[in-house]
């Protein structure tokens, strides 16, 4: 009777112990910030991956899919099961992101392009979205079962990068991701594909009646979506060192924060969105209880939604 | 043996309810709210707490009132509370989002909700949760279930006629035309805010006592009761079964929450209790694409031209189609 | 807050609005007398159907004052435009296509009593014969309009001609004083535009003051009184018909597309003076 899945609540459960500095001197108060400064940045790296990828998607689709979150989900499982038959951890990585971006392409031809040729209203696709999300995360239970699974890869003690306080593990998360999102600015500004992005999220008719194929557009968004999305889903997963089936769907709203505070279908304000949203939760995260975390998150994506939903940085046009 | 269908029918009733409830706002009105399930909590905590006293819980346990008014009270105030709730959101949200907004935005207060409650422990417990709720009237337990399936039976009962009314009147046709077309109806004089208001307390009210019906017949309520998630079944049901109509609304509670949960019980079991549900919210997930796909009135679609004396004649699918496309 | 002659029923003016930088409408003034038929012409991009918008409530006014009776209704949003006696049709016509037709029709009558919840639900004897009555009506609207036999059909499976007859019907419903009308005969057969124009002059001879929007000459020779010619934005003149047609500026303004009113200026127009 109670649902099909397990926990739904997650504790952030730091690898570090949350700041319990002695408290005097204001210079401390000063680095405590700075310290969730640093944890921002790494949530940061990691949710900006995935609200890239849900940007782009929306972009040209012109619907939130909310099953990304279960996306997210899948790739570190299957990145997971690789690394315990032994595989490199980057190789791992990048299968579960092949494997996402397959099956980004599958959820648009199997479920949301016959309703996009139908032409719904937008409600059809999202409660199709909900669908896909009770599918694909109920399959995850199946086969892996619904409890928690450590995943986790220690690289080596904490640092101390100049006042922040991390990992190598986050380091190499955000080095992974600015890489990454660099690679993706110079494809979409420089390659023809690039270019045929940008003209079908502009205006999709119009991009047809130069030539672009625009199914053909849909369809590898889907995928660069879904291999994005998965190694987010690796880094966050990383980031917790626990992986159960629904890790993706709680952080998607977080990652739904980023998206609308950078301006919907707006990949590069989504980054900026990212930055916002990882800092803005990880510092109120230090001062209030850190089980109210998230709820800062949705609460965020609340009073956005209701009072500037064009987000934080709104002008005309999409991808500039 | 008796039991077992007792329990099945009682849980389907109150099921049913919510699944008639929900029907009001999103079938008639077209009013999303994914947040359903919150109001069916609100209800179930507000009716325990006005219940059950001080004394209930042997562990102790935190929570706020802890009156010991009549169980028909409780039951009523917790409706109360879930619509004037549902009022203030309502105020707040549904006029000014497009539905995929909304959708995000009632989802995210939903789990909000759920986090304080699950954290916040002098509200309601907790994560713990509450127990030992008095029974609504004291006799074994195995009639207990019969009291509380007539108890539930006679109020869907009420509530199917309450909908029936609605819909055969100019209330439900006002609120039809809403749903289709805002901007025709305001060219014809009617504001829309106050109709919908109406539906969606009414809603509100109904989840709020469907809640407060769970928490008599289990006699606990925790966290743990309404995930987020529940919300997302209630609606696939209610679509499934047929969306606008309440036999609809009553055809997808008693198959998709209730089939699915005991047939899946007689399925050979993969090996752990989760697995069972897993099954169930798959099929639930396919299930709801398909229809959304091939069948969108759902199992047992709207059906008007009862009230206007006519055999019933199934809306063409091709002019529903048609008429969307025209209207993007 | 003066209105002119109490023999007006609508008086516009001074009437301006733009669309971003752009005036569509803008100096605009003119008035509708009581009872009659009064068209608005002019070609595309003349600013009508933003005038329609504006007096229906759609949208506001940048400038300018409208009075209706007397009163002024500038800024005022739909709901309460049409409660005060103005009913509209649209330019495509706008049904709700899963309902029923005489759904669609009844849906625009006024002050219905079942409308309201708790009466709907608890009070059924206070609106019963209010819905009968109105059932009836309905039906009767619909039969004078030809849509008789489709009474119980969605309203998406009607052709666009029907719809547009529909339409009428359902603003019909209100008992509104004035009545605008969105090009009602676009892309219809011409039988069915005869039928329209005859069915505008039996409302008008009830009473009803109706203002439309036209290309069609023919169509317009035999419903409107009256005409009202926008150019640009604003009013060029008015006048009866067969007079403005013959004026320079009205036919500049229609630049040098087949000049306003000459045999050939629409596919029907030939078929409707054959049919003379």
């Amino acid at each position: 009777m109670c649902g099909g899945s397990g926990a739904f609540t997650k504790r952030r459960i730091h690898h570090l112990l949350p700041l319990q500095l002695p408290k005097d001197s204001r210079g401390l108060i000063l680095s405590q910030f700075l310290v969730a400064v640093g944890f921002g940045l790494a949530t940061a790296s990691v949710v900006a991956l995935a609200a890239v990828a849900v940007s782009l998607q929306v972009s040209v689709t012109n619907f939130i899919n909310f099953a990304y979150g279960d996306f997210m989900t899948f790739g570190a499982y299957i990145a997971w099961s690789a690394t315990r038959h032994g595989i490199n951890l980057v190789l791992a990585i990048i299968l579960g992101g092949i494997a996402t971006g397959l099956l980004g392409v599958l959820a648009n031809i199997l479920v949301f392009r016959p309703f996009m040729r139908q032409g719904v209203r937008p409600v059809t696709l999202l409660i199709a979205g909900v669908g896909l999300s009770f599918v694909v995360q109920n399959a995850l239970t199946l086969i892996w079962g619904a409890e928690p699974v450590r995943f986790n890869v220690t690289l080596g003690n904490s640092l101390h990068v100049g006042p922040f306080i991390l990992t190598p593990g986050d380091l190499a998360m955000f080095a992974t991701s600015v890489v990454l999102l660099v690679m993706l600015h110079l494809m979409l500004a420089y390659t023809k594909f690039g270019k045929a992005l940008r003209a079908t999220s502009n205006n999709a008719d119009l991009a047809k009646a130069c030539g672009i194929d625009s199914e053909r557009v849909v369809s590898i968004t889907w995928f660069l979506a879904g291999l994005l999305t998965a190694v987010a889903g690796v880094g966050l997963v990383l980031q917790e060192s626990t992986l159960d089936p629904t890790t993706g769907f709680t952080e998607l709203f977080v990652i739904f924060g980023a998206v609308i505070l950078g301006g919907i279908g707006r990949p590069y304000g989504a980054m900026l969105g990212a930055l916002a949203i990882g800092l803005l939760t990880e510092i109120s995260g230090a001062y209030l209880n850190a089980a109210y975390k998230t709820s800062i998150a949705f609460g965020v994506v609340i009073v956005l939604l209701l009072f500037r939903p064009q987000g934080l940085f709104a002008t005309k046009g999409k991808i500039s | 043996m008796v039991y077992y269908v007792t329990d099945l029918l009682l849980l389907g009733c109150i099921n049913s309810i919510m699944v008639v409830g929900l029907n009001l706002q999103y079938g008639y009105t077209g009013l999303l709210n994914f947040a359903y399930y919150t109001y069916v909590a609100i209800g179930a905590y507000v009716a325990a707490v006005t219940t059950m006293g001080r004394t209930a819980m042997l562990g102790g346990g935190t929570y706020i009132l802890g009156w010991t008014l009549p169980w028909y009270v409780g039951l009523l105030i917790g409706g109360v509370v879930a619509a004037i709730l549902g009022a203030v959101v309502f105020g707040f949200t549904v006029r000014r989002l497009r539905s995929d907004y909304l959708a995000i935005v009632t989802v995210s207060a939903a789990f909000i909700f759920w986090n304080i409650i699950n954290t916040y422990e002098p509200l309601f417990n907790g994560a713990t949760g509450l127990y030992n709720v008095p029974n609504i009237i004291s006799t074994s337990t195995a009639r207990y279930t019969l009291v509380m399936l007539a108890l539930s039976a006679g109020i869907l009962a009420v509530c199917v006629w309450a909908s029936r009314r609605i819909f055969r009147s100019p209330f439900g046709r006002l609120l039809r035309s809403m749903r289709e077309d805002e901007a025709v109806t305001s060219a014809f004089g009617r504001t829309s805010w106050q109709p919908q208001l109406w539906i969606f307390m009414i809603g509100c009210f109904i989840a709020g006592i469907a809640g407060g019906l769970f928490v008599f017949s289990i006699t606990a309520w925790s966290p743990y009761a309404f995930l987020p998630l529940e919300s997302f079944i209630l609606l696939a049901a209610l679509i499934v079964g047929g969306a606008g109509n309440y036999w609809g609304a009553l055809l997808g509670a008693f198959v998709l929450i209730e089939g699915l949960a005991e047939l899946s019980r007689f399925l050979p079991s993969f090996g752990g209790g989760a697995d069972v549900g897993a099954i169930r919210a798959i099929v639930i997930g396919v299930v709801l694409i398909l229809m959304l796909r091939y069948r969108r009135g759902g199992l047992i679609p709207e059906r008007w031209l009862h009230w206007y004396g006519q055999p019933t004649k199934q809306v063409l699918p091709k002019a529903r189609f048609a008429a969307v496309r025209r209207a993007r | 807050m003066s209105s002119d002659t109490s023999d007006d029923l609508l008086t516009i003016r001074d009437v301006g609005y733009a669309y971003g930088g752009v005036w569509a409408v803008k100096g605009c003034s003119f008035s509708v007398r009581r009872g009659e038929v009064t068209g608005l012409i002019g070609p595309n991009g003349a600013g009508k159907s933003t005038m329609i918008e504006m007096l229906s409530g759609t949208l506001s006014p940048r400038e300018g004052k409208i009075y209706f009776e007397g009163a002024d209704i500038t800024g005022l949003g739909p709901a309460q435009v049409s409660r005060k006696g103005i009913a509209r049709t649209f330019q495509t016509a706008r049904v709700l296509a899963t309902l029923p037709v005489i759904e669609n029709v009844i849906l625009a009558a006024q002050d219905q009593i079942g409308e309201n919840p708790l009466k709907a639900l608890f009070s059924r004897g206070s609106w019963r014969s209010q819905e009968e009555d109105l059932r009836k009506e309905a039906s009767s609207l619909l039969d004078w309009l030809g849509l008789g036999h489709h009474l119980l059909s969605p309203a998406g499976t009607l052709s666009g001609g029907q719809r547009r007859l529909m339409e009428i019907a359902r603003a019909l419903m209100a008992h509104p004083k004035l009545m605008l009308l969105d090009e009602p005969t676009a892309g219809v057969f011409p039988e069915t535009s005869q039928l329209i124009a005859s069915r505008i002059r039996e409302i008008a001879a009830q009473g009803v003051t109706v203002l439309l929007i036209a290309h069609n000459m023919g169509f317009l020779s035999t419903v409107a009184d009256d005409v009202v010619v926008m150019a640009e934005g604003r009013v060029l003149t008015r006048g009866p018909l067969e007079i403005v047609r013959e004026h320079a500026d009205v036919v500049s303004a229609y630049l040098g597309t087949a000049a306003v009113g000459s045999p050939d200026s629409g596919p029907t127009t030939a078929r409707e003076r054959a049919s003379e």
